[in-house]
């Protein structure tokens, strides 16, 4: 069976969509899928083409799908060589703590099957998505990865068995409230320290009326 | 001001706006428009203006400006064309990194204090009932999102079929 899984993240390094990435080759077995990014290359769009299981793993951008997702998923879903016997799943992450807030983009993406004329398998939305790789020492289905993990062996089980599962939508096993004091003390003031700025310069603007 | 998002070549958008009103902000596709790349760097480098230089880099400021902003797309699975898409992923200047909660839900706090009015025109030969149930609710989101005081969307089978509507929904 050709698995092909599109990291659909349009950041150039390291990503939450390919951490997930990461975690559900853990389950599938690395040797039964091939991780494509949203090339538009001949060669690499006939082989995604032919898959027999697509994923497509990437961030939420202003409540769907990435714009650059979203130019790779028209050209694909117009080939003519598309196999209509592919079984599409996705998992799709955003920046707010609701992994709920992921639904917009998934209906997207089932309404691209019925345009494409391909069978939808699952979608998974997981919330708080920049706070991933700060708990990615945490072993899947313990502590803060506890709903992560058991969704994306759900995913993992339905894909290799090309049957349709129930859409997921969780975020982590952590307070609210604490996720956002850090994201403003651990996440973003951090990195505007590194760039020189204050708290007070991220700002800029806030008193245009 | 207005502002006019929208992916019509400039035949159909003369069809559409035989005259223009006012003194619109137009946003349209010149063809240099590179995608956001999650780098946050309008964000926590140059708060409130995108680092990518093609000149869609202030939609963070033009959209302050506005008093309406209205959307012109072709539907797409029940959401904007990739152009217009690309607009509003470089549009996140217009909010700050931070969080607020709205009905028990995280989102950005704004970083202007004026909102403006949103209206979406969707156009295509076949969109279905699914995608226009989806378009909606994406705009709905968008309103909440972008701190929008009002938000309406409607659909039309073509680009003829719009001709004198917009502004008029």
């Amino acid at each position: 069976m050709n698995i092909s899984i599109i990291n659909g993240s349009p950041k150039p390094g390291e990503s939450t969509s390919g951490l997930l990435i990461k975690y559900l080759l853990q389950e599938t077995g690395e040797s039964n899928a091939q991780v494509f990014k949203c090339s538009l290359q001949a060669t690499e769009l006939a082989e995604i083409a032919s898959s027999d299981v697509l994923v497509f793993v990437f961030p939420l951008y202003v409540d769907s799908i990435p714009s650059q997702l979203l130019q790779f998923l028209i050209i694909l879903g117009e080939r003519k060589d598309l196999n209509h016997d592919i079984m599409v799943y996705c998992v799709v992450n955003n920046g707010f703590f609701e992994g709920t807030q992921n639904y917009i983009a998934i209906q997207q993406m089932k309404n691209w099957c019925v345009a494409a004329n391909l069978k939808w398998g699952q979608g998974v939305g997981i919330g708080a998505g920049e706070m991933l790789p700060f708990i990615s020492n945490v072993p899947l289905k313990h502590g803060p990865n506890k709903k992560i993990g058991y969704a994306i062996s759900d995913l993992a089980t339905n894909l290799l068995n090309r049957q349709p599962g129930k859409d997921i939508f969780i975020s982590p096993n952590w307070p609210r409230f604490l996720w956002r004091i850090q994201s403003t003390r651990f996440f973003w003031m951090p990195r505007a320290k590194s760039n020189s700025l204050k708290k007070q310069d991220l700002y800029q603007g806030t008193k245009r009326s | 001001m207005n502002v006019i998002i929208h992916d019509l070549t400039d035949l159909q958008f003369q069809q559409i706006f035989p005259q223009i009103i006012g003194d619109p902000r137009i946003v349209s596709n010149k063809g240099s428009i590179r995608n956001c790349i999650g780098c946050f760097g309008c964000w926590i480098k140059t708060p409130g203006q995108c680092v990518m230089k093609d000149g869609y880099e202030n939609m963070g400021s033009i959209l302050s400006q506005a008093d309406t902003v209205t959307i012109i797309s072709k539907c797409y699975y029940g959401g904007y064309s990739p152009f217009v898409k690309n607009v509003l992923d470089r549009s996140i200047p217009f909010l700050l990194p931070f969080f607020k909660m709205i009905d028990n839900e995280t989102h950005h706090k704004p970083r202007y204090k004026k909102s403006f009015q949103l209206s979406v025109y969707f156009y295509g030969e076949y969109i279905t009932p699914s995608e226009k149930d989806t378009a909606e609710n994406m705009v709905s989101r968008n309103s909440i999102n972008f701190n929008a005081s009002k938000h309406n969307v409607a659909f039309f089978n073509s680009i003829e079929q719009l001709c004198g509507k917009v502004g008029k929904q």
